[in-house]
C-alpha cells in the first residue's frame, strides 16, 4: 500500500519530519491571527506558489487533495451572501482552503517512515508509563501489511456471494470477512510468537 | 570438543487441550539430518510441528533441540529452530521484503549493522537483492514462500521445521523450493502426509492418532504408512476418514 | 489472552476498517449504496469491545493523520486533521466513539447481542461521534453548533441503519466465533 507521500522527489522531503510540523502550526496559528482578506489572499497564492514550484504533476496531486473542500467553499459563500457580507465568507472558506492545503502539503513531502520516527521519539517518555513502543510499531505493520490482502480477500468473497446470487453482495459478507480478519490476526500472532513474541526484551 | 547433546530430543511429549488427549507419550531422539514426520490429517503431526517449535506448550515431556528446551527458552529456541508452515500468508507480517527478513534478526538481539549485512548477504544469496523494498503484496504465492524461507535462514537455525510447506505450489516452483531446502545445513523435520516428498530421507517417525506408530529408517516407514493409508483408501467407509 | 493475540487482532480489525473503505461499496438496505467504512468503526467498539476497539479506532486514525490512504475513497493525510478541516471532529470522534460503543455493549449484559450491539452503535457510533463531527464542524466552518448540525442531518438515517446492522453482524459473528467477540466475553 503505497502512502501519499508524492513521488514526485522534491529537496523538502529530506527536511526534518519535526521541522515541518512545527512549521505547520507555526503557519496554522498566524493564518488565524489575521482574518483580512489581503492577508488570506496573500497566504493563499504564497502556498499555490510552493505547490507549483516542484512541477505540474505536484500541483496538480495537490488539487486532486483539496478538491472534495469546494461544497463548504460554495457553503459558505452562500451563507455569507445573505447574512454579513461575501467579505467575511471569502476569508473563512480561503483560510480553510489554505490551511487544509498547507498540511496535505506536509503530508505530500514527508515519507511514513520520518512520520513514524517523530511520533516514536513524541511516544519514548511514555514508555515508562507501560505504552509498548514495539507493540505499536509492529501494529502499524501489519495494517500496512494486511490491508490490501483483506481489501483482496473481501473483494473475493463479494464474488463468490454474487456467483451464487442474484443479488450484489449486501450487509451479509461482513461477516465472513470478520471471520477471515480474525483468523488472520490468529496466524500472524503464532507467527510473531515464532519468531520471538513482542515481549523478548521484558523477558517472557 | 565435539558436543554431546543430541540435535532433536522428544521427551515423553503429552499434550491434552480440552478433556482431549491430542498427543501421548511421544519419544523421538535423532541426529540425522533429514527427518521425516508422517500421518494422516487429524493425526497431530501439525500440533507435534509445533510443540517442536516451541509454540505449543504441552502438558507433559519437553522438546529439546540442541540442547535447547524450546518451550522455555524462546530467545535460545530463535538460534536453535525454524518453522515453516504450508501459507505463506500466514507466516509474514511486514509489508516489504526487507523488513520482514529483518525482523527474526532483530528478535535475536543481533546490532542494526549485522542485521543490515544478514539480509543483504541472504538476499544475495538467492539472486534476489532487488527484493530489498520489494512489496510482499506483488510477490507470487511460491515468492512469498521463498521470503518465509528465506528469513528463517537468515537467523541460521540448527534445524528447520516443515509443516507441508509445498502443497498447493506448482510443480516448477515445489521443485526449486526443495532444492533450496536440500542445499542447506540446517536438519529438517519435514511434516507431511505424502511420503513421495520424502524420497531420500534419513529417518521417519509416523503419528497415528496422537501417538507413534512406527519409527525407524525413512524408506521402511515410508512404505509401511503407504500400504496402511491404501488399504484405509480403498474401502468405501468413509467414518475412518479424518475430521 | 497473549499480547502478540492482542496487537494482531487490534491490528487486522484497523486493516478491517482500511480494507472496507477499498472495496466498491456495498448496497445496504432499499438499494442505497454506501461505504461500509463508518460501520466498521462501530464494528470496532461493537466486537472488540471498549479498550481493544479504541485502540483499533486510534490506530486508524493516527495512520491516516500519517499519511495513509485508508480513509474510503483513499483519503488521507494531515490536511483531514487541519483545524480548517470540516471533517475533522469525526476523525477525531473515531476513537471516542469506538471506546463509548464498545463500553454500551459490553455493560448491556442482560440484553441479547443483537440489540445490545445495535443500542451501543446508535449511542456511540451516532450520538458521540456526531457529537464530535458537529462541534469540529462549527469550529472549520465559524458556524453556530445548529446549523453544523442541520448540514450532517441528512447522514443520520443511513448511519441508524448501519446501526442496526451492526447489532445483527455482531450478533452473527458471535455466534460463528463466540471467542472472537470480546465485548461479551
Amino acid at each position: 500500500m503505497i502512502s501519499l507521500t508524492s513521488p514526485v522527489r522534491t529537496r523538502a522531503h529530506g527536511w526534518p519530519a519535526g521541522a515541518k510540523l512545527l512549521g505547520l502550526c507555526v503557519a496554522s496559528v498566524v493564518l488565524f491571527a489575521a482574518p483580512y482578506l489581503a492577508f488570506q489572499i496573500a497566504a493563499a497564492l504564497a502556498v499555490w506558489v510552493a505547490y507549483a514550484l516542484p512541477g505540474w504533476l505536484f500541483f496538480w496531486y495537490g488539487v486532486r487533495r483539496i478538491w472534495p473542500l469546494w461544497p463548504f467553499v460554495v457553503l459558505l459563500l452562500i451563507w455569507h451572501l445573505f447574512t454579513a457580507g461575501v467579505g467575511e465568507g471569502a476569508v473563512i472558506a480561503l483560510r480553510m482552503v489554505t490551511a487544509v492545503a498547507l498540511a496535505n502539503l506536509v503530508t505530500m513531502i514527508t515519507s511514513l517512515e520520518a512520520m513514524m520516527a517523530v511520533i516514536s521519539r513524541l511516544l519514548r517518555p511514555f514508555a515508562r508509563l507501560g505504552v509498548n513502543l514495539r507493540a505499536i510499531e509492529l501494529a502499524a505493520a501489519m495494517v500496512i501489511r494486511f490491508t490490501p490482502v483483506l481489501a483482496d480477500k473481501g473483494t473475493a468473497l463479494s464474488l463468490a456471494w454474487r456467483a451464487r446470487s442474484r443479488r450484489r453482495a449486501g450487509w451479509r459478507v461482513i461477516v465472513p470477512f470478520m471471520v477471515l480478519a480474525l483468523d488472520d490476526a490468529d496466524h500472524v500472532a503464532e507467527a510473531l510468537r515464532a519468531r520471538g513474541g513482542i515481549g523478548l526484551d521484558n523477558k517472557i | 570438543m565435539p558436543s554431546q547433546t543430541v540435535l532433536l530430543s522428544v521427551d515423553a511429549v503429552d499434550l491434552r487441550i480440552d478433556g482431549r488427549d491430542v498427543l501421548q507419550g511421544i519419544s523421538y531422539v535423532s541426529d540425522a539430518r533429514r527427518v521425516a514426520v508422517l500421518g494422516r490429517n487429524g493425526s497431530g503431526k501439525t500440533t507435534l510441528a509445533r510443540v517442536m517449535a516451541g509454540l505449543q506448550p504441552v502438558t507433559g515431556g519437553a522438546v529439546r533441540i540442541a540442547g535447547v528446551d524450546v518451550a522455555q527458552d524462546r530467545r535460545g529456541a530463535l538460534a536453535a529452530v525454524g518453522i515453516l508452515f504450508q501459507n505463506p500468508d500466514h507466516q509474514i507480517i511486514f509489508p516489504t521484503v526487507g523488513e520482514e527478513l529483518s525482523f527474526g534478526l532483530k528478535q535475536m538481539g543481533l546490532p542494526k549493522a549485522e542485521v543490515a549485512a544478514r539480509v543483504v548477504q541472504t538476499l544475495a544469496q538467492f539472486g534476489k537483492t532487488a527484493w530489498q523494498d520489494a512489496a510482499i503484496h506483488r510477490l507470487s504465492q511460491g515468492q512469498r514462500q521463498l521470503v518465509c524461507l528465506m528469513a528463517i535462514l537468515a537467523m541460521a537455525p540448527k534445524l528447520i521445521i516443515l509443516d507441508e510447506p509445498f502443497a498447493g505450489l506448482d510443480i516448477p516452483t515445489a521443485m526449486h523450493l526443495t532444492r533450496v531446502l536440500e542445499a542447506t545445513e540446517a536438519a529438517l523435520v519435514h511434516i507431511t502426509h505424502d511420503p513421495r516428498v520424502i524420497a531420500g530421507y534419513d529417518h521417519a517417525l509416523w503419528i497415528e492418532g496422537g501417538r507413534v506408530e512406527m519409527q525407524g529408517p525413512a524408506a521402511e516407514v515410508a512404505a509401511a504408512f503407504r500400504q496402511a493409508m491404501e488399504q484405509l483408501g480403498a474401502r468405501d467407509d468413509l467414518t475412518h476418514l479424518s475430521g | 489472552m497473549s499480547t502478540e493475540r492482542n496487537v494482531a487482532q487490534i491490528a487486522l480489525f484497523t486493516a478491517l476498517i482500511a480494507a472496507l473503505g477499498l472495496i466498491p461499496q456495498l448496497t445496504l438496505a432499499f438499494g442505497v449504496p454506501v461505504t461500509a467504512q463508518s460501520l466498521g468503526i462501530m464494528l470496532c467498539g461493537t466486537v472488540l469491545g471498549a479498550r481493544r476497539g479504541g485502540l483499533a479506532a486510534l490506530l486508524f486514525v493516527a495512520l491516516v493523520a500519517l499519511g495513509l490512504p485508508l480513509l474510503s475513497g483513499g483519503r488521507g493525510g494531515l490536511g483531514l486533521f487541519s483545524p480548517s478541516s470540516p471533517t475533522v471532529g469525526f476523525l477525531v470522534g473515531f476513537p471516542v466513539s469506538a471506546f463509548c460503543t464498545g463500553l454500551i455493549t459490553e455493560r448491556l449484559r442482560r440484553l441479547p447481542t443483537a440489540p445490545a450491539a445495535g443500542i451501543a452503535a446508535v449511542i456511540g457510533g451516532i450520538c458521540v461521534l456526531y457529537a464530535f463531527g458537529i462541534v469540529g464542524m462549527s469550529v472549520a466552518l465559524e458556524r453556530s453548533l445548529g446549523e453544523a448540525a442541520l448540514l450532517v442531518t441528512a447522514f443520520i438515517p443511513g448511519d441508524m441503519i448501519k446501526a442496526v446492522l451492526a447489532g445483527l453482524i455482531t450478533a452473527a459473528l458471535y455466534r460463528a466465533r463466540p471467542d472472537s467477540v470480546w465485548s461479551r466475553a
